[in-house]
């Protein structure tokens, strides 16, 4: 998987800028990796890999169209969205008997579209600003999550709760995310994606063309929903049971995630390989910790490092892009005022 | 309605849900005017008030602060740790306060330069600087943290600070909220700097053509809400009597909350810290009635949550693309 997203990468870098910042994270962390623990790159170690990464990775491409759709586009509702359609997968479905693949894709896309359907219509519709709208729905999901199941709890249906074991990659565990990722591809390459990116990079220019603006937004949301189910589903394998925490934390590594891969939070400009990708490198910054002997202090240090990444990417994308583009030229008109002094 | 809510709609309509909910608590809650509940949830509420200055101010100019929960609890430990180490506590309380400037100063700098990413970059900086004081808290052998507590001797004086049954009759902690909130009304509504905070946050561009600095202010803004969380980490201190590195996790969403409920909005340029105090007075009467009847506080979360919505679709809605052309 990883080499896979590299091959790519590597074909898209030299085009695109905002690529750069996770793909040279990424390539440093594989490196440290490579020296410090080698385990990672042994068939056991990849789907040890993927099962940890997995569920951000969809967290993050769920949070991607929102991200594009803008303006200041973050879903900060997903953690707890991730545990309720959790929850609803291992204690609701057997409940009502039932457990098969197909019921619990569907419960998950289900109710991860209904939320953000919901979401996107008090948006859209009311035109409040997206995170207050997706904070409200934090509050309400993570309060309702420890209402409805106080304790952690339960198991995963068998064929899902073997995931967190796997040991081959070539299985459901590598299926899911790439079939996930196809969608994606497919998905971006529409007009109506197109069109979500215009309403993200200027809503008035979207609306003089004639773009529906509320369809449209809720229709990002409808795409970003079935990423939410396939990432709740993900994260239900990979932790084999119901939890009314656990999955909360999400929100904020997704968000560093969706940062990290190049989105900007001024709407329109954000991809779903970069997302994959800071998705990859969250993943990487704590398996690498892991492989230091910080004992106790581990926690620790995944939070100094995520942070201070976030910071750095955040800087590092502020200077390759955006922000010093005026500078940049003023600095080239002084230059080239100098040097070419006959040519007015 | 848009004519009732008018200018003042915000502060009137805040009022009124603040007298409903306390004529609600007093009839329906026994004890609820009881001296002892007034006293320490008016404890409750300058915590919260102390910590939503700074949201307050950073709102004005369209940023987002959410280091907060993060600086509040790095000055909790880190403050401990600065007392075992045998510093004076005054002193101790300085060095906190500055690092906190510090901390937001750079929020300030980096969000005014990143513009409209102060959520994410204060997030990073909120998640370094925990992780970081953690790091270096625990690395002092026997005296250091465990599980995100870590034990100290918090001087009396600052344990009397935050307690309800003072004997001055109330808490100063309380005291001091009120002398902040008058501090800040008067900054806000009568000094030029505190004008120029709701130029920059209504428009950016025009202020910067009447000569108020961006950068400038940006960073004292965010300065200023690194000191009032600190703030809240200390008198936290003096309530708790040890430290905790997760002390302040409450205060990253119910600080937002405050100030929305209040009628501040988020996009910037309207609202004040008047109308924050009214909000954070809302949410501790709301916190009591829903204590009163058992409530957990998941349950409370859940309930403040649905509150959001309809108290920002009020004021907060921002205008149709076809009136912006």
């Amino acid at each position: 998987m990883v080499a896979d997203a590299k091959w790519s990468a590597g074909r898209l870098i030299s085009r695109q800028r905002s690529l750069r910042t996770p793909v040279i994270l990424l390539v440093i962390l594989l490196v440290i990796a490579a020296f410090h623990g080698p385990h990672l790159f042994t068939s056991d170690g990849l789907a040890g890999g993927l099962v940890g990464a997995a569920p951000l990775m969809l967290a993050t491409l769920a949070m991607t169209p929102i991200a594009i759709a803008g303006p200041a586009g973050v879903d900060l509702s997903i953690g707890p969205a991730m545990t309720l359609i959790n929850i609803a997968i291992v204690m609701g479905l057997p409940e009502i008997g039932l457990s098969s693949p197909l019921a619990v894709f569907a419960c998950a896309i289900g109710l991860g579209v209904l939320l953000q359907v919901v979401m996107g219509t008090l948006i859209a519709v009311l035109r409040v600003s997206t995170v207050v709208v997706t904070l409200a729905v934090y509050l309400v999901l993570d309060g309702m999550n420890s209402v409805i199941l106080p304790q952690s709890g339960g198991t995963a249906p068998d064929w899902l709760a073997s995931w967190g074991s796997a040991s081959t990659i070539f299985s459901l565990v590598l299926y899911v995310p790439l079939a996930a990722f196809v969608l994606w591809a497919l998905v971006s390459r529409t007009t109506f994606f197109r069109n979500i990116r215009l309403m993200g990079a200027n809503d008035r220019t979207a609306f003089v063309s004639g773009i529906p603006l509320i369809p449209t937004r809720i229709g990002a949301h409808v795409v970003a929903g079935v990423f939410v189910g396939i990432a709740s589903v993900m994260y239900t394998g990979l932790i084999g049971s119901a939890d009314p925490t656990a999955g909360t934390p999400y929100t904020l590594s997704a968000v560093t995630a969706l940062i990290i891969g190049g989105a900007s939070l001024g709407g329109g400009h954000a991809k779903g390989l970069g997302s994959v990708l800071g998705a990859i490198d969250i993943w990487l910054i704590s398996y690498v910790l892991s492989t230091f002997n910080f004992g106790l202090d581990a926690s620790y240090w995944v939070q100094f490092t995520t942070g201070a990444v976030l910071v750095a990417s955040l800087i590092a994308g502020g200077l390759l892009t955006g922000s010093s583009r005026p500078r940049l030229a003023r600095w080239r008109k002084r230059r080239g005022g100098q040097a070419e002094p006959g040519v007015s | 309605m848009r004519a009732i809510v008018g200018q003042h709609g915000s502060s009137v309509m805040a009022s009124v849900v603040l007298l409903a909910l306390v004529v609600f608590g007093a009839v329906s809650i026994d004890g609820f005017w009881s001296l002892i509940n007034l006293r320490s949830s008016l404890v409750f509420a300058s915590f919260l008030g102390v910590a939503t200055v700074g949201q307050t101010l950073c709102a004005l100019i369209g940023g987002l602060d959410l280091s907060i929960p993060f600086v509040v609890g790095a000055a909790n430990v880190g403050l401990v740790k600065l007392l075992n180490d045998g510093l004076p506590s005054p002193v101790g309380i300085v060095v906190v306060f500055v690092l906190g400037a510090l901390i937001g100063a750079f929020n300030g700098v980096l969000s005014h330069r990143l513009r409209g990413q102060s959520l994410v970059v204060t997030l990073g900086v909120g998640n370094a600087v925990l992780g970081l004081i953690q790091i270096l808290v625990s690395s002092g052998g026997n005296s250091g943290i465990s599980g995100g507590t870590i034990q100290g001797a918090v001087p009396q004086w600052l344990q009397s600070f935050a307690t309800a049954n003072h004997t001055i009759g109330i808490a100063p902690a309380v005291i001091l909220w009120a002398a902040l909130a008058a501090l800040n009304i008067v900054l806000l509504r009568r000094t030029w700097l505190g004008r120029s905070l709701y130029a920059l946050g209504g428009n950016r561009v025009a202020a910067d053509r009447v000569l108020i600095s961006g950068p400038w202010t940006w960073t004292l803004v965010f300065a200023a809400s690194g000191v009032t969380a600190a703030m809240t980490g200390v008198l936290l201190l003096g309530y708790t009597g040890s430290g905790y590195a997760g002390v302040g996790d409450p205060y990253l969403f119910t600080t937002i909350a405050a100030v929305l409920i209040g009628g501040t909005s988020l996009v910037g340029g309207r609202g004040g810290y008047g109308l924050t105090v009214l909000g954070v007075l809302i949410l501790t009467v709301l916190q009591t009635i829903l204590s009163g009847y058992s409530l957990s506080s998941s349950a409370q979360e859940a309930i403040l949550g649905l509150l959001i919505i309809p108290a920002v679709a009020l004021y907060a809605r921002s205008p149709h693309p076809r009136m912006q052309i």
